[in-house]
């Protein structure tokens, strides 16, 4: 599904290089999770598969089901099947909720979706992610707490069907019961969807007790210095990452 | 329940005069227009919401001054604009407080977009003679910041449709507004 091909990425028009011959294969109906300390790149790699503007990718290929998306629009990245769940969701005032997911819902299948059914589906999917349905016509993430910000993404997940989902730091910001909704819902996406691969970015393993991953890695310095099963996030948790950085892949 | 007044000037260069006695809702529409709007808050505790939102094309000049006659009287001005191409485009807003108004709420927030390369001024003014107001006022001038785009096209929005999504957040910038009454205004956000 996805493959990164010793991908080099910095900032755009600054000399700083963020991701260093950064490399991982991904294959439908993987889960995989990155750990690393602050600074190493995790969320950075997380807005170049996303075609961020603040970033440039200098070298390396970025496929999706065979394809260079490189130089794709981020939009177009997102047609494709990419979705990323961000860490601090953008709020913008003025456009609302249903109009937005209504719009995005439509370039996504292509066609106008009626507002009537669509009024309807959300109802029901705002219930599983236990938003309050008149959030629906409240401003993008506008006086959303932190949680309800994280719930809102995973509804627009929900909604749009990806393919492949990126989680960037779900956990930050939310409670203990808001977690287990939220990852409730993705692994029930999951279940209905079987061929999705999902991208962890954590800092801990709690959210991998919810959504098990399949591999673990280590990120450090821009680049994957090891890899292993859901023990390598609990041995991280204990011992840090003191010892983990030779550039040595397990 | 507040009074509420619609105006939508296409293409002209008017005055408003306004003297408020009850709670009112004002929501101004502008098509490439000059104005100047003077509002006297003329009772104790009347409550004044002003929404001005404009596209523009030529040279151009919006002027507001709300004057706080009474005590306990209450403004909110939203101020929003599009520049459109590299024209001028000043706002002049002016919340005037007298000495013997106490306990005057007087707020006003200015925006203005410019969408090419124009050259946008906003002048706010808080003009207070008096210990005891609450008062804010914001300008900011510039163009849709990046993150929106980010953020809209990252859910597959093409950048026309997210920019014709942030136009409109931006100039119909209040839920309570009745689209009915300001069609014209509607469709000339879809020709920017």
């Amino acid at each position: 599904m996805l493959e990164i091909n010793n991908l080099n990425a910095k900032v755009k028009d600054k000399d700083i290089e963020i991701l260093k011959d950064f490399s991982l294969k991904i294959n439908k109906s993987e889960v995989h999770a990155i750990m690393g300390p602050n600074g190493t790149g995790k969320s950075t790699l997380a807005k170049v598969l996303m075609g961020h503007y603040g970033y440039e990718t200098t070298s390396g290929d970025i496929n999706f089901f065979g394809e260079n998306i490189n130089s794709l629009e981020v939009n177009e990245r997102a047609k494709r099947g990419i979705f990323l769940c961000m860490q601090d969701p953008t709020v913008i005032e003025g456009v609302s909720n249903s109009e937005f997911l209504r719009t995005a819902k439509g370039e996504i299948i292509g066609e106008k979706v009626n507002l009537y059914s669509f009024i309807k589906d959300m109802e029901s999917a705002m219930k599983s992610v236990n938003l309050d349905s008149s959030m629906l016509h409240r401003s993008l993430n506008h006086g959303f707490s932190g949680g309800e910000k994280k719930k809102n993404e995973v509804l627009q997940l929900k909604v749009l069907k990806p393919k492949f989902i990126i989680l960037d730091e779900l956990d930050s910001g939310l409670d203990v019961d808001s977690l287990r909704i939220v990852c409730e819902n993705i692994n029930a996406y999951i279940e209905e969807n079987p061929e999705t691969s999902i991208l962890i970015i954590t800092h801990y393993p709690r959210i991998l007790e919810y959504i098990k991953p399949d591999y673990v890695h280590v990120m450090v310095d821009g680049k994957i210095q090891k890899t292993g099963t859901i023990d390598l996030a609990f041995e991280v948790e204990k011992d840090g990452y003191v010892g983990i950085g030779s550039g040595v892949n397990e | 329940m507040s009074k509420k007044i619609y105006i939508v000037d296409d293409n002209e260069n008017k005055n408003y005069k306004y003297n408020i006695k009850e709670d009112t809702d004002i929501y101004h529409f502008s098509i490439n227009s000059s104005c100047e709007v003077e509002i006297d808050l003329e009772k104790e505790g009347v409550c004044l919401n002003y929404f001005y939102n404009n596209i523009n094309y030529d040279d151009n000049k919006f002027s507001i001054k709300v004057n706080h006659l009474k005590s306990n009287t209450h403004s909110e001005l939203y101020n929003h604009g599009v520049n459109v191409f590299c024209n001028k485009l000043m706002y002049y807003v002016d919340g005037v407080v007298l000495k013997n108004s106490s306990k005057c709420i007087c707020n006003q927030d200015n925006q203005i977009i410019n969408m090419d390369n124009g050259k946008s001024t906003i002048c706010p003014n808080l003009l207070i003679d008096n210990y005891d107001v609450d008062s804010n006022h914001a300008a900011y001038i510039g163009k849709f910041k990046d993150e929106y785009m980010f953020y809209l096209m990252s859910r597959g929005i093409s950048r026309e449709e997210a920019y014709r999504l942030l136009l409109h957040g931006f100039l119909i910038n209040s839920e309570k507004i009745e689209k009915d009454k300001i069609e014209l205004f509607l469709n000339e956000i879809e020709k920017i």
